[in-house]
């Protein structure tokens, strides 16, 4: 135990060294700007870092015989900084801060966009923004955080354990509002290392195991992204930036703009080779994130293994870096590349979907299924992309922002579930209604979420990426039909094993004991409830986001694709 | 987009009432649940969703009162635009379509609004006596309240809705409840696995109707009513093909909602609910959503037929007749061997909803070959026989819960509290229930009535319409197909004389079977009022009949037609001119006599016979059961052969189709899902876990090169610059 203790906290000061010196950096730039109507960088990145440091180092320096005295100071902090986080970004959703109206703005036009000076000699800029595609996300993070925060409440070691999760959330956050490739990639890979403890520290028994095949698939798929980046900011012509040495730059912007231009000239940017090249090492860092068969075998280890909080957040939103990349850099630089590879995307799309709704049909673990649906609803993104219809792009994001809200639900179901009855195995045990009716009926509503039921979130992405497929693939549209049947099938089957059955003297699990089954503690269940209210609200409003998701995909396509879409046909 | 309705924009909010006051019911009832005033004074929330749907009641009222006398086409109001997007298509890009919705009244919307709210009430009054009287329920009926709350809106909304997608959504909320209110006693192994089957086959059928509505919304570029209703196809040709086969795939979905060959399985293993949701929900409202569905595509065939595509949509037209006729009849033999009441009731849903699909196919058919005035009788006359099954169903269900309800007092009273092995659904623990248990004896035998068929009441006019109607397609029309429903609905009217009389006699006529069914009495509250109010609505039959209810979809001169001409109609088969048409004649009564004469004869003379010696039943069906007694002692004859025959068990085990669908499920589908997660985890990850052994046993051999010993380091330098020298000596 004491080794493990040390080995945490070493755990620990090596993050803290990473974030202060990514903090010097920043904030020792000789150029310092004013930071006046800058909403992203301090508020929504600095402030759920830098806390999230301060808390951890308090929390290290305090003796190990005093933490539990401030562990509830710790939580309470936590939660602040994420409600504090949630208000700003519910602002800027809203319209309210700077009156923008997020269906209306353009391709590559971005809100509350601030640029600094950050590594000058390479070109690699402190450079943010939001626009309709990661607003969406941006917000889901900023939710996500504090209900997570409230449903694993009572988590061990909170000290550590509460200020990561808000570490991840700005970690997050900084992905979704880079708009330079430098700073993209490390938030890209800061995001690993508090994933990357969770797992390691409150993770189950095959931990291990599961942390590194973690982060080795995603940090192999990330290097074939990084090696992208580096070819396409080589590939620069030497006079694009004066301000760095090396004459290029790593600004996202300016190449999407640079990509538009040539297309608007009728040319294919970077020729049809290089481009393809490109777009094929990019789509395999998102693809093994997102994840895809075959390359998704490192997602069910790592949740089922990850504490409920990590999953919650794994699933939530760390899935959906995968899809939001592929709509920020692929989607949007390599218009001829897209098209060309349309097919192979489809087909990836549906063997994701399919064959992951066949493996959870056989699933005994519960867990394990719940990862493995994700997989299956992944496979909708990529289908709603490979439909390359505004609407099937739309239903993708949207894909992106239902799931993230069904998924945590469903792992915080999960994770209840084996704090509760100490089991994940489907089957052990049958009529949980009787003895945990709130934990049955979040259970249920969560799978029925998952399922697709009409007025929650998830149907109307599916409707929407279903009718563009038809669109473009006609009676391919089939085999999702089969899968929303199979998905039926497999989440119906697992709850009558858990919830119903039984007779008048339930059957418990072995793994129990003697112990007096319970209902879920009042925190986790305000956690999962405020999820479900919010899986109803945009099942019956999705226009909340919709309509900027579908600004977002019209302007794409208009401005970026239309033309190699029309050559093909 | 639709015409306003300026006033009636509240007519929306009609399905908002129950949405709104179930999570009221659902929280109190969780907090405040054993609560006296909880249990006593609001009877577990029954109090409150009768409330809430005594409103839904008042207004419906009003709206049906309203729109009926005056309007002819449907009024669409367009509410929210739920999703807009724009579409992408060859031609460059088309701005701003969307998926809206609104409402959308006409009288078939109408006529399903009044039954759906209706049933609902007195269902809902009838629960409050059913539900809360039953220990078992104790603690959780605030749950049957709040979904049954939830079902309402559902169905209210679909009925409403003015386009096929949110009719879809409000389908599959129905769908929800249905699986929740048949999982009501989650315990029940039994209970749960129907739950499951219901919702998967009717997912099945719903995957079919999504990809109909997809490719729906593909052809017509929008899914609303009014865009697809008042479509010029003369201006705007459609790919006929694919119309056809959206509508097909459509009509799969209805399939599956209404418990149609070959989806038909889950609705009797549905009687594991409660009995108030196999009387509202099984019975008198969900399994009319397939009906409303495909009598919602009866413009489409009026507009292609009308533009000029006559015949082009037949096909479809006789596949819906020929499902129908084929279920009506599986079905209604299917119920000859039941002796669950609420299963036979169960088939009996199955064989009349059968018969109105096949009324619809008649329609449908008359439609598309370009003759709307036979179509919208038929049409009618279709519709009339989903209000009048709506209503005697609802009944007969209701009457048979008394029956399950009070038998099961009268075991708990005789037995004192134990329960082994006793069925109180089964008809054979029943017999003589006439004395004991007037008004339910006598409601059952007017929705008996009303099922079968029997001159003047209710379900007779509807009945004789849609069988005149498919005949009339099969004989002048030619619709050769056609004959296959028709002459399957005609002996189907003859087995529907049987079993329902079947049913009757064994439950009411007789000795009592058993010492439980002597100490019968009707004693529970609120029971009674629905009963009685139903009785009432399925005589009055002969009134909505003379209020030309069978031409009440078409336009204009809805209700000048008079009792007389009616009845003319109706057993003199004369058509319009007051010709009478002499095969017409002979069909009419060949129904009347095969429903009303042989069938309940030879029912009586199996299952009938007098009362025990010195009890007397209510006058209003002493009559029938004297009557049984004559005809048992007259014509009684021996059926054990028959009963025993290979094919009465093929019958028992309901023709195997569930021993089929299981076997699939069992033997096909869930070994090949272990089998994909075996292979995903040793083929997929397997091949990934060899990749990294092999890296790590890869390492370990190259880490023994580093021996720790200087000599070896030494010869390795030397051996290294030995080949580094000779490659660059080589290269120059």
């Amino acid at each position: 135990m004491a080794e493990n203790k040390t080995k945490l906290n070493d755990g620990m000061y090596v993050i803290g060294g990473l974030f202060i010196a990514i903090s010097v950096l920043m904030f020792a730039s000789p150029n310092m700007p004013s930071m006046e109507n800058d909403w992203v960088t301090l508020p929504l990145i600095g402030l759920p870092i830098l806390g999230s440091l301060l808390l951890m180092g308090f929390a290290s320096a305090v003796p190990a015989w005093r933490k539990e005295s401030i562990s509830e100071t710790i939580k309470y902090a936590s939660l602040g900084i994420a409600l504090i986080v949630l208000i700003i970004t519910t602002l800027m959703m809203t319209d309210i801060l700077m009156n923008v109206h997020w269906a209306n703005i353009t391709f590559n036009q971005y809100m509350y966009e601030v640029e600094y000076n950050w590594i000058n000699s390479i070109g690699a800029e402190w450079h943010v923004g939001i626009d309709g595609l990661s607003m969406p996300m941006v917000w889901l993070t900023a939710l996500l955080v504090p209900i997570t925060i409230i449903t694993t409440w009572n988590e061990k070691k909170p000290w550590y354990y509460h200020p990561l999760l808000i570490l991840m959330g700005g970690c997050l956050i900084g992905v979704f509002v880079s708009l330079d490739f430098f700073m993209f990639y490390v938030f890209w890979e800061l995001t690993l290392v508090p994933m990357f403890f969770l797992i390691l520290n409150w993770g189950g028994k095959e931990r291990k195991y599961a942390a590194q095949k973690f982060f080795i698939y995603t940090f192999t798929a990330s290097i074939l992204m990084l090696l992208g980046i580096i070819t396409l900011y080589l590939l620069q012509d030497p006079s694009t930036a004066n301000a760095s040495i090396t004459g290029r730059t790593f600004d996202m912007h300016d190449m999407i703009q640079n990509a538009q231009e040539q297309v608007i000239l009728g040319n294919i940017w970077l020729g049809p080779g290089v481009q393809k090249l490109l777009f094929v090492l990019f789509m395999a860092g998102f693809l093994v994130k997102l994840p895809v068969v075959p390359f998704h075998t490192w997602l069910p280890d790592a949740h089922v293994q990850a504490p409920t909080g990590g999953s919650m957040l794994l699933a939530g939103v760390m899935l959906k870096m995968g899809a939001y990349g592929m709509f920020r850099i692929p989607i949007s630089m390599f218009p001829y590349a897209l098209v060309e590879f349309q097919m192979p995307l489809m087909i990836i799309g549906m063997i994701s979907l399919f064959y992951g709704a066949w493996v959870c049909l056989g699933q005994t673990n519960l867990k394990r299924m719940v990862a493995y649906s994700s997989v299956s609803h992944m496979g909708i993104i990529l289908l709603g992309i490979a439909s390359l219809q505004p609407l099937g792009f739309a239903g993708a994001i949207f894909m992106m922002f239902a799931h993230g809200l069904i998924s945590p639900m469903l792992f915080g179901v999960a994770g209840a579930f084996k704090h509760h009855y100490h089991t994940l195995e489907i089957g052990s045990m049958r009529g949980m209604a009787k003895h945990s009716p709130w934990l049955a009926g979040n259970m249920m509503f969560s799978w029925m979420g998952s399922l697709g039921l009409p007025l929650l979130a998830g149907f109307v992405a599916e409707v929407a990426v279903l009718i563009a497929l038809w669109f473009e693939f006609g009676w391919w549209v089939i085999i999702p039909g089969i899968t929303l049947a199979i998905t039926a099938a497999y989440y119906l089957w697992s709850m009558q094993r858990t919830i119903f059955e039984g007779g008048e003297n339930t059957e418990l699990p072995k793994s129990l004991g003697d112990e007096k089954p319970r209902d879920i503690a009042l925190s986790e269940n305000i956690g999962l409830i405020s999820l479900a209210i919010l899986i109803v609200i945009f099942g019956i409003f999705p226009f909340i986001f919709f309509e900027m998701m579908s600004g977002y995909s019209s302007e794409l396509i208009k401005q970026m694709l239309m033309d190699d879409i029309m050559r093909r046909w | 987009m639709g015409s306003e309705i300026s006033v009636e924009f509240w007519v929306a909010t009609i399905p908002f009432v129950p949405l709104l006051t179930f999570p009221i019911i659902l929280f109190l009832g969780q907090y405040f649940n054993g609560k006296d005033w909880w249990k006593n004074i609001l009877k577990e929330g029954g109090s409150i969703s009768l409330m809430s749907m005594g409103i839904v009641l008042i207004l419906t009222s009003m709206v049906v009162a309203q729109f009926i006398g005056e309007m002819h086409n449907g009024q669409g109001l367009d509410i929210i635009d739920w999703i807009t997007f724009d579409v992408l298509r060859s031609d460059g890009m088309t701005n701003g379509v969307n998926l809206g919705f609104g409402i959308y009244i006409d009288h078939i919307s109408l006529m399903l609004l009044f039954v759906a709210s209706f049933l609902c009430f007195l269902i809902n009054w009838f629960s409050i006596g059913y539900m809360n009287t039953d220990k078992i329920n104790d603690n959780r009926n605030h749950r049957f309240y709040a979904e049954f709350l939830i079902f309402c809106s559902g169905m209210l909304g679909m009925v409403l809705a003015d386009n096929f997608l949110w009719l879809f959504i409000f389908w599959e909320i129905m769908g929800l409840c249905s699986y929740l209110l048949i999982g009501f006693y989650y315990e029940k192994p039994s209970a749960a696995a129907a739950a499951k089957k219901a919702f998967l086959t009717t997912r099945v059928g719903d995957v079919f109707l999504m990809i109909g509505l997809i490719i729906m919304w593909n052809i017509y570029g929008s899914l609303e009513f009014d865009i697809i209703f008042g479509w010029d196809y003369f201006t705007n040709p459609v790919d006929m093909t694919l119309l056809k086969t959206s509508l097909i795939l459509m009509f799969i979905g209805a399939v599956g909602k209404s418990a149609q060959f070959p989806l038909h399985v889950w609705l009797p293993d549905a009687m594991e609910g409660p009995t108030p949701v196999s009387a509202l929900i099984h019975a008198a409202t969900m399994v009319n959503a397939g009906l409303y569905l495909v009598a919602r595509m009866f413009p489409i065939f009026i507009g292609t037929a009308g533009d000029g595509l006559v015949g082009e949509l037949a096909d479809v037209a006789i596949i819906i007749a020929i499902i129908g006729g084929i279920t009506a009849f599986m079905a209604a033999g299917i119920a000859f061997v039941q002796n669950d009441i609420k299963k036979v009731l169960a088939y009996s849903t199955m064989s009349q909803l059968a018969y109105i699909f096949t009324g619809l196919g008649a329609a449908l058919w008359f439609a598309s070959k370009g003759k709307p005035e036979l179509a919208l009788f038929a049409l009618g006359a279709s519709l009339f026989h989903l209000f009048n099954h709506a209503m005697a169903k609802g009944m007969l269900f209701m009457a048979s819960g008394s029956v399950i309800h009070e038998m099961h007092h009268a075991h708990h009273h005789i037995s004192h509290g134990e329960h082994e092995g006793f069925d109180a659904q089964d008809m054979t623990n029943m017999g003589g229930l006439a004395s004991k248990l007037p008004i339910t004896s006598t409601a059952m035998a007017a929705g008996s009535m009303s099922i079968i068929g029997i001159p003047l009441i209710g379900g007779f006019w509807s009945k004789e319409g849609i069988i005149a109607k498919i005949w009339k397609a099969a004989i002048y029309d030619g619709g050769y197909l056609l004959f296959i429903p028709a002459i399957l609905l005609l002996i189907s009217a003859g087995m529907t004389g049987f079993y329902m009389s079947r049913m009757w006699f064994m439950t009411f006529a007789g000795k009592p079977k058993t010492k439980v069914a002597e100490h019968v009495h009707e004693e529970t509250p609120w029971i009674k009022f629905p009963l009685v109010i139903l009785t009432f609505m399925t005589l009055g039959g002969i009134v909505f009949a003379s209020l030309h209810f069978v031409s009440w979809v078409s336009e204009g001169h809805a209700f000048h037609y008079d009792l007389i001409h009616e009845m003319k109609h109706a057993f003199l088969a004369m058509d319009k001119e007051g010709v009478i048409d002499s095969t017409f004649l002979i069909l009419t009564w060949a129904t009347i006599g095969l429903s009303s004469i042989i069938g309940p004869i030879i029912a009586m003379s199996l299952y009938g016979g007098n009362l025990k010696d010195g009890e007397n039943a209510i006058p209003t069906v002493s009559w029938l059961v004297k009557l049984s007694g004559m005809v048992k002692n007259r014509w009684e004859f021996d059926n054990s052969t028959l009963a025993n025959s290979g094919l009465a068990e093929a019958l028992r085990r309901r023709l195997y189709f569930d021993d089929f669908y299981d076997w699939i499920c069992i033997k096909l589908i869930v070994p090949i899902g272990i089998g994909a997660a075996l292979f995903d985890k040793k083929g997929v990850d397997g091949v990934i876990k060899g990749i990294e052994s092999g890296s790590q046993s890869a390492s370990t051999w190259i880490r023994k090169l580093t021996t720790g010993s200087a000599r070896d380091y030494i010869m390795m330098v030397a051996l290294g610059s030995l080949i580094f020298v000779g490659l660059i000596w080589g290269m120059v």
